[in-house]
C-alpha cells in the first residue's frame, strides 16, 4: 500500500498532522539529536562501513606482508597490532554493528508495524556510545599503541608484564565501552519485539528476521557480561595491581580464557543469527514461495544461540584439560549443529519449490548457503578432538572462520544492502553490475580463504607476521592475497553501484520484489512515522494478505487508527499480540550525545589512570541522565 | 618423494595438490603426511572426514544447481498465499536432511574422533614410557630437559625411534603451544602447570615443530627441529649432550674467546657447562655447534650466522631477549671460534 | 476507531517494567560471573582463604542483610502507592527506606574501608574477587539509592505515567538488589565453611 497519494480529506488532514508531529528537526542538529530508528540505522549504517573499510585496509595489509616469504612490508610489531584491530574490528566494530545497529535498527520496528523503537533515546544512546568506543580504540591506532595480543588477547601475554605500554588498556576499556552499546541496543530489540509489534501479530505471525533478532539480542544480553567481567578483570590486574589471572598469586590464566570463550562462542552465533535474518527475509522475497518449515526455523534459531552458551571450551582443547570435560564439550558443539542443517535444508527446499528469480540478492543468499555449508563442515570437524588439536591455531581454523563469517555473515549483509536499497533510498539499483559484483566477490572470497585450509594442514600458524620460504606454503599464500584483492574490487564494484543507483537510479515504487514484509506495504524511502494506519497483521507474510492490505486503505480512508495526537505507537501483550495501549514515545533529546560523551571521557580518564577525574566524568554522567529524564514524553 | 598409498587414495578429492609428501629433513611440517601412529590416525580422520564433507557440500550444491534449474518457472508472484503443493515433501526433506542424516552423520564422528583416536593420541601416564623429555618454552625459543641425565639444549630434540616418549611441556613466561605435525597434536604450556604429550616416531629423520600459540614478537620465528634417531645414534648423541663443554680450548684465539665469554655480558645470560657461566635468561651453549640452527630455527648455524647473530641479532630476530653486541675483528673472530668449537 | 478499542484495563506491562529487567537479567549474568570466578579460583586453591587472611566476619553482614532486606517493606509500600496515586504516601515511604539505606551503605563503605586497611587487594586472588565482588554489590546499592533520589525528586512536582512506571521499575530493581546482595554474602561467608 503505497500512501504516498492520501486518498480522502480526511486521511490527507492527518497525514500532514503526523508528518508534523514526527518531522524532525533539519541539518546536523536533527542528526544529533534523532531518535528515528530509521536515522540511528542510517548513522549506524556508514559509521560501520568505514571502520569495515578500516577492518578491510588491515586485512589487505596483512595480505601484503603474507605475499611473499620473509618480507619487511610492515614490522612485527605493526603486524600484530593489525591482526589484532582487525579481529576486533570486524566483530565488534562491524558486524555486531552492522546487522543489528544498522540492519536491525532500521528495519525491525517497520517489520513490526511499529513507529519506533520501545527506548527511542536509549536506542540514539547505543549509537553515541558505539562511535565514541570506536573513535576510543582507533586512537590507539593513530598513537601507535594499538592492542596487540590478538582478538581473544590471552593472559599472561596481555598482562602488564609482558606488555607495558597502554596498548592493552585500550583494549579492555575499549571492549567493555563498546559492550554497553551493545547491551542497550540488544535490551530495547528485546522490548520492542514483545511489546510494540503491530495489534495482531501474535509471536507465531512475527517474521523470521525478528527472531534472528531476538534471539542475537538474548544472546548478546547474557554473553556480553562475560566479557565485561574478564576485561575488567583484566583492567584490574593491570592497573590496580590484583591477581585474578596471575598464578604466582592464587590466580589462572586459564581464567581469563573460560570467560572470554564464554562470551566468544555464544558470539560467533550472535554474528551469524541476524545474517540468518536478513536470508529468511530475501529467499521468500525472491522465490515467491512461504519458507519451508517456519516454526522449526524460528525454533532453530533461538536454539543455536541457546546451545552455544555451552560449548565454549571447544576453543581449548589444548589448554590440558581432562578427557571427560572435552568429550562433554565436543557432544555439546555437535549438537549445535543441527539447528543449522535444519536451516540450510529449510533454504534449500524453499529455493527448490519456489518460482526461484536469481536476482544480485538471491546470488549473494546462494553464495552464503555455499560458503556457509563449507565453513559449518570445518566447524563440524572440530567435533573430532584429536583433530582439533591438529589444526587449532593453524590457518585451518582462520579458513573455518573466514569462510562462515566472511560467507555467512558478510554475504547476507551485502545481499541485504542490495535487497533493502529501494526501501531506504527509493531507487533501484542496476542488476548487471550487481551480479557481477557478486560473481568477484565471491570467487575473490573462495580464492582468498580455501587455500588457507591446505596451508593450515601444511602445518602454517596462525599470527606468524612472517614465514621461511621452503615449507610449501609460498604459492598458497601468494594466492590468497589476490584473492584478497580481487575480493576488495568486488566489494568497490558494489559500493560504485550503490552510489551510482542512489544518483541515478529509476524510482523504485513502494514495492518492487513484491516483498512478504510489512516495510514493503509503505512509501520508499518510509515517512518518518512509518505507517499512516496502524497496519493489520494476520500473518508472517503480511504483504502477501491482500484482504488486511484492503483494510489498511479503507482504514486510512476513514482517517481511522492514525494515531495522530502526538508521538502515539500501540503496544501490545507480548505473546498473543492484543492490542493493550497507546503510548506516547519521546522525540528529538540532545541528552544521549552528551551522555556519550561524558562516559568517553570516564573511559579516557581510566585510560590515563586518573581516577578521580574519571569519578568526576561519572558524575557528569548522573547529571546528564537526570537532564534526560526531565523531558518527559508529553502527555504521557 | 612418493605420497603414501592412503594419502593418493583419497588425493583427488582435494582439488588443489597437496605436497603430501614428509621428507622428513626438517623442511616441511605437514600434518597430512604422519611419521607416528598418532599422526597417521589423526590424517585418516581427516581424509574420511574430508571425503564426507564433499559429499555434503556436493548434495547442497546439487540442490541449490536443481533451483536454479527451475529458476524463472512460470508462477512468479501468482499465488503467494498459501501453501504450495508439496509442502509435505519438502517438511520430509527438512526432517529427513537436516535432522536425521546430521545425527548419524555426527555421531559417528563423535563416536570415532572422541572414543577412539582420542586414546590413540593421549598423553602417555607418567613411568610407562621409558623416556622423558622435558620442553620449556621461552620467549622465544624451546629449552630441552632430559630429566634424569645433565643434559641440557635449544630448539633441538633428539628421540629414538619407534620408542613412545613423554614430552612435559612448561612455560618460562607466557602461554606457547608445542607442536610437531607430523609426529602428534598439539599442547599447550600454561603458567603453573605441567602437560604432556606423547611423541612416538616410527621413521628415522627431522620433524619441524612450531609454537603455535601467539606469545609475542617473535612468534613467528619459535620453531624446533626433533630428530627422530636409531636407538644407538641416539645414545651416543644423549651421552656427548650430557658431557660438559671441553675445557681445553683448541686454538689460542678459541680461548680468547672463552675469556671474553666468561668475563662479558654472555656469561649472565647463557650456561656453558664445565665454566663459570651459568645464566639462564638464553640457551644452554654448552654444545652450540653441534646444534643445525640458531635463534629457534631462524638462521642456519655456521660461522657467518653465528658473527651475524652476536652482533645483530636485534635484525636476525627483531625485538627477540638478546641485545645486539658492537663487536667486531679480532674480539669477534675470538667469540666466534670459541662458540664454533662448542662441539 | 473500527476494532483497535484500546482495553480498559491494563492488559500488558509497561514497557519500563520490560526494560527494568533488562537491566536486572544483564546485572545478574554479570554478578553471576563474578561468583562464577569466585569458586574457580576458590576450587583451585587449596586452604581458602589463603593462609593469613582471616575468614570473613559473620555477625555484621547477617545485621547488615536484614537491615537490607527490610527496605523491601517500604519500597514495596512505596510502590503500591504510586499505583493508586497517592503521592504523599508515596514521598513517605520511599524517604524511609531511602533512609534506611544510606545507613545501611554508610556503615557498608565503612567497613570496607577498614576490611581493606587490615588486608589490601592487591594481596593475592583472593583477596581481588573477595573486593571486587564486594564493592560491585555495595555499587548497585548506591545505585538503588541515585535511583531513589531521583524518584525523589521527580515526585516534587507530583505524578504521570511515566513516573508511576518507574516508580514500579525502581522498586523492581531494589528487590533485585537485594536478591544480588544475599546471593554475594552468601558467596563470602562460604569461606568459613
Ligand atoms: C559466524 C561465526 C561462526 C559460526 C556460525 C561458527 C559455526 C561453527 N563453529 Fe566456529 N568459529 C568461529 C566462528 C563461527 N563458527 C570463529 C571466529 C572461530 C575462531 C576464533 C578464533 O580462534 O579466533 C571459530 C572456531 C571454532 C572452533 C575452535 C577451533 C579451534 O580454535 O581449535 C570450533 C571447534 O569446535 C568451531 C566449531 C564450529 C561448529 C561446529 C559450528 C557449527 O555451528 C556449524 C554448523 C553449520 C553446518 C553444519 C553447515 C550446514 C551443513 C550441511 C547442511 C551439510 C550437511 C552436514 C552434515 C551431514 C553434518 N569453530
Ligand atoms: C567479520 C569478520 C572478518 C572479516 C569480514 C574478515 C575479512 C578478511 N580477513 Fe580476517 N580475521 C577475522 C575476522 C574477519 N576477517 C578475525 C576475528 C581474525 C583473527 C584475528 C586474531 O588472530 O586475533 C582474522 C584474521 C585474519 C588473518 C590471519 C592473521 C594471522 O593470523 O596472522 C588474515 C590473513 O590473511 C585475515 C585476512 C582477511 C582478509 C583478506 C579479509 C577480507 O575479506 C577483507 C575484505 C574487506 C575489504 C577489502 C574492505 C572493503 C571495504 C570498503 C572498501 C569500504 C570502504 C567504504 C568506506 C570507507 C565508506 N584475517
Ligand atoms: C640479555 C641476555 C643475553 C645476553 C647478554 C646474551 N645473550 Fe645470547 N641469547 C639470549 C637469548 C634470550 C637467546 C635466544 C634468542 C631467541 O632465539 O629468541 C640467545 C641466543 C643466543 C645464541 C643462539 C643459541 C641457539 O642455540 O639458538 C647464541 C649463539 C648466543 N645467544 C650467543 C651469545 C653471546 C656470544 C653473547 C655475548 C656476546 C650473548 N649471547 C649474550 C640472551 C642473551
Ligand atoms: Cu611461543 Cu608462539
Ligand atoms: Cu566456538
Amino acid at each position: 500500500m503505497a500512501i504516498a497519494t492520501p486518498p480522502t480529506r480526511v486521511a490527507a488532514e492527518r497525514m500532514e498532522r503526523l508528518d508534523e508531529i514526527w518531522q524532525s528537526r533539519p541539518g546536523v542538529l536533527g542528526w544529533l539529536t534523532t531518535t528515528d530508528h530509521k536515522r540511528i540505522g542510517l548513522l549506524y549504517f556508514w559509521t560501520t562501513l568505514v571502520l569495515f573499510g578500516a577492518g578491510g585496509a588491515e586485512a589487505l595489509l596483512i595480505r601484503t606482508q603474507l605475499a611473499q616469504p620473509n618480507s619487511h612490508v610492515v614490522s612485527p610489531n605493526t603486524y600484530d597490532e593489525l591482526f589484532t584491530m582487525h579481529g576486533i574490528t570486524m566483530i565488534f566494530f562491524f558486524i555486531i554493528p552492522m546487522t543489528t545497529g544498522a540492519f536491525g535498527n532500521y528495519l525491525l520496528p517497520l517489520m513490526l508495524g511499529a513507529r519506533d523503537m520501545a527506548f527511542p533515546r536509549m536506542n540514539a544512546l547505543s549509537y553515541w556510545i558505539f562511535l565514541a568506543s570506536a573513535i576510543f580504540i582507533y586512537t590507539s591506532l593513530a598513537i601507535g599503541k594499538a592492542p596487540n595480543a590478538g582478538w581473544f588477547d590471552y593472559v599472561p601475554l596481555a598482562s602488564r608484564k609482558y606488555n607495558p605500554g597502554h596498548n592493552i588498556d585500550f583494549y579492555a576499556l575499549g571492549i567493555i565501552f563498546n559492550g554497553i552499546a551493545s547491551t542497550l541496543t540488544a535490551g530495547q530489540f528485546i522490548v520492542t519485539i514483545f511489546k510494540a509489534r503491530a495489534p495482531g501479530m501474535s509471536l507465531n505471525r512475527m517474521p523470521l528476521f525478528c527472531y534472528a533478532f531476538l534471539a542475537a539480542s538474548f544472546g548478546l544480553l547474557f554473553a556480553l557480561p562475560a566479557l565485561t567481567a574478564d576485561t575488567i578483570f583484566l583492567f584490574l590486574d593491570r592497573n590496580v595491581g590484583t591477581h585474578f589471572f596471575d598464578v604466582a598469586h592464587g590466580g589462572s590464566a586459564l581464567l581469563w580464557q573460560h570467560l572470554f570463550w564464554i562470551f566468544g562462542h555464544p558470539e560467533v552465533y550472535i554474528l551469524i543469527v541476524p545474517a540468518f535474518g536478513i536470508a529468511t527475509s530475501i529467499i521468500p522475497a525472491f522465490t515467491q514461495r512461504r519458507l519451508v518449515a517456519f516454526p522449526l526455523v524460528a525454533i532453530a534459531e533461538l536454539l543455536v544461540v541457546f546451545i552455544g552458551f555451552g560449548v565454549w571450551a571447544h576453543h581449548m582443547y589444548t589448554v590440558g584439560m581432562p578427557t571427560v570435560s572435552m568429550i562433554f564439550f565436543a557432544a555439546a558443539t555437535a549438537m549445535v549443529v543441527i539447528p543449522s542443517t535444519i536451516q540450510v535444508f529449510a533454504w534449500c527446499m524453499s529455493f527448490i519449490t519456489g518460482f526461484a528469480r536469481f536476482r544480485t540478492p538471491l546470488l549473494f543468499i546462494a553464495g552464503f548457503v555455499f560458503m556457509f555449508v563449507t565453513g559449518g563442515l570445518t566447524g563440524i570437524m572440530f567435533v573430532a578432538i584429536p583433530f582439533d588439536q591438529q589444526v587449532t591455531d593453524t590457518y585451518f581454523v582462520v579458513a573455518h572462520f573466514h569462510y562462515i563469517i566472511f560467507g555467512a555473515a558478510v554475504f547476507p549483509i551485502f545481499g541485504g544492502m542490495y535487497y533493502w536499497f529501494p526501501k531506504v533510498t527509493g531507487k533501484l539499483y542496476f542488476e548487471r553490475p550487481g551480479q557481477i559484483s557478486f560473481w568477484l566477490i565471491f570467487v575473490g572470497t573462495n580464492l582468498l580463504f580455501f587455500p588457507m585450509h591446505i596451508v593450515g594442514l601444511l602445518g602454517m600458524t596462525r599470527r606468524m607476521y612472517t614465514y621461511p620460504s621452503g615449507l610449501g606454503w609460498t604459492a598458497y599464500n601468494l594466492a590468497e592475497t589476490i584473492g584478497g584483492f580481487v575480493t576488495l574490487a568486488g566489494i568497490l564494484l558494489l559500493l560504485g553501484n550503490l552510489f551510482v543507483s542512489y544518483r541515478r537510479g529509476p524510482p523504485a515504487g513502494p514495492d518492487p520484489w513484491h516483498g512478504p514484509t510489512l516495510e514493503w506495504t509503505t512509501s520508499s524511502p518510509p515517512p518518518e512515522y512509518n505507517y499512516a494506519v496502524v497496519p493489520r497483521v494476520t500473518s508472517a507474510y503480511p504483504n502477501w494478505d491482500p484482504v488486511d492490505r484492503q483494510v489498511d486503505r479503507l482504514n486510512l480512508g476513514d482517517g481511522a487508527f492514525m494515531l495522530d495526537r502526538g508521538h502515539e505507537q500501540p503496544e501490545v501483550t507480548p505473546v498473543d499480540g492484543r492490542f493493550a495501549e497507546i503510548v506516547r514515545m519521546p522525540h528529538e533529546s540532545p541528552w544521549p550525545p552528551v551522555l556519550a560523551l561524558c562516559l568517553a571521557l570516564v573511559f579516557t580518564m581510566l585510560l590515563i589512570n586518573r581516577y578521580e577525574v574519571a569519578a568526576v566524568m561519572g558524575l557528569l554522567c548522573l547529571l546528564a541522565l537526570v537532564g534526560w529524564h526531565s523531558q518527559e514524553p508529553e502527555g504521557a | 618423494m612418493k605420497a603414501p598409498r592412503k594419502d593418493r587414495r583419497f588425493a583427488f578429492l582435494i582439488l588443489a595438490v597437496v605436497p603430501l609428501a614428509g621428507c622428513g629433513g626438517g623442511d616441511s611440517a605437514n600434518s597430512l603426511a604422519p611419521a607416528s601412529h598418532q599422526a597417521r590416525d589423526i590424517a585418516n580422520l581427516f581424509w574420511w572426514m574430508m571425503g564426507g564433507a564433499w559429499l555434503g557440500l556436493a548434495l547442497v550444491v546439487a540442490l541449490l544447481f536443481w533451483s536454479w534449474k527451475r529458476r524463472n518457472r512460470r508462477g512468479w508472484g501468482d499465488d503467494v498465499e498459501g501453501d504450495k503443493p508439496g509442502e509435505k515433501r519438502s517438511w520430509y526433506a527438512v526432517v529427513g536432511l537436516g535432522i536425521a542424516m546430521p545425527i548419524v552423520v555426527i555421531a559417528t564422528l563423535f563416536v570415532i574422533g572422541d572414543l577412539f583416536v582420542i586414546k590413540t593420541t593421549q598423553a602417555p601416564a607418567s613411568t610407562t614410557t621409558r623416556l622423558t623429555v622435558e620442553v620449556i618454552g621461552h620467549q622465544w625459543w624451546w629449552e630441552v630437559r632430559y630429566p634424569g641425565t645433565h643434559a641440557v639444549t635449544a630448539n633441538e630434540i633428539h628421540i629414538p625411534v619407534n620408542t613412545p616418549v613423554r614430552v612435559e611441556v612448561e612455560t618460562a613466561d607466557v602461554i606457547h603451544s608445542f607442536w610437531v605435525p607430523e609426529l602428534n597434536r598439539k599442547i599447550d604450556t600454561i603458567p603453573g602447570r605441567k602437560n604432556v604429550v606423547g611423541l612416538d616416531a616410527d621413521k628415522v629423520g627431522v620433524y619441524r615443530g612450531l609454537c603455535s600459540e601467539f606469545c609475542g614478537l617473535q612468534h613467528a620465528h619459535m620453531s624446533m627441529l626433533v630428530f627422530v634417531d636409531t636407538p644407538s645414534a641416539f645414545q651416543r648423541w644423549l651421552a656427548h649432550e650430557e658431557q660438559p663443554a671441553s675445557r681445553n680450548p683448541i686454538t689460542s684465539l678459541a680461548s680468547e674467546g672463552e675469556q671474553l665469554f666468561m668475563n662479558g655480558p654472555c656469561s649472565s645470560c647463557h650456561a656453558i657447562r664445565g665454566t663459570d657461566a651459568a645464566g639462564f635468561v638464553g640457551p644452554d651453549l654448552t654444545h652450540v655447534a653441534s646444534r643445525t640452527t640458531l635463534a629457534a630455527v631462524t638462521i642456519p648455524n655456521d660461522r657467518e650466522n653465528l658473527r651475524e647473530w652476536i652482533v645483530n641479532s636485534q635484525h636476525v630476530k627483531p625485538g627477540n631477549q638478546m641485545p645486539n653486541f658492537d663487536l667486531s675483528g679480532h674480539k669477534l673472530d675470538a667469540l666466534v671460534a670459541y662458540l664454533d668449537g662448542l662441539k | 476507531m473500527t476494532d483497535y478499542a484500546v482495553p480498559e484495563e491494563r492488559i500488558a506491562r509497561p514497557a519500563a517494567w520490560w526494560g527494568m529487567w533488562i537491566l536486572i537479567a544483564s546485572e545478574a549474568t554479570l554478578f553471576g560471573v563474578f561468583i562464577g570466578t569466585y569458586f574457580f579460583l576458590r576450587f583451585k586453591t587449596g586452604i581458602w582463604p589463603p593462609n593469613g587472611i582471616p575468614k570473613p566476619a559473620l555477625v555484621v553482614p547477617l545485621i547488615l542483610l536484614a537491615v537490607l532486606v527490610g527496605t523491601s517493606i517500604p519500597m514495596r509500600l512505596a510502590a503500591n502507592a504510586a499505583l493508586e496515586r497517592r503521592l504523599g504516601a508515596t514521598r513517605l515511604f520511599v524517604s524511609i527506606a531511602l533512609v534506611v539505606q544510606a545507613g545501611y551503605f554508610a556503615y557498608a563503605v565503612h567497613d570496607f574501608s577498614d576490611q581493606v586497611h587490615r588486608s589490601d587487594i592487591t594481596r593475592d586472588a583472593y583477596s581481588s574477587i573477595y573486593y571486587t565482588l564486594l564493592g560491585a554489590s555495595h555499587a548497585h546499592v548506591l545505585l538503588g539509592i541515585l535511583f531513589n533520589l531521583w524518584l525523589l525528586g521527580k515526585l516534587a512536582r507530583g505524578f504521570t505515567t511515566y513516573r508511576v512506571n518507574g516508580a514500579q521499575a525502581i522498586a523492581l530493581y531494589w528487590y533485585a538488589v537485594i536478591v544480588i546482595t544475599i546471593v554475594v554474602y552468601g558467596t563470602l561467608l562460604s569461606a568459613r565453611a
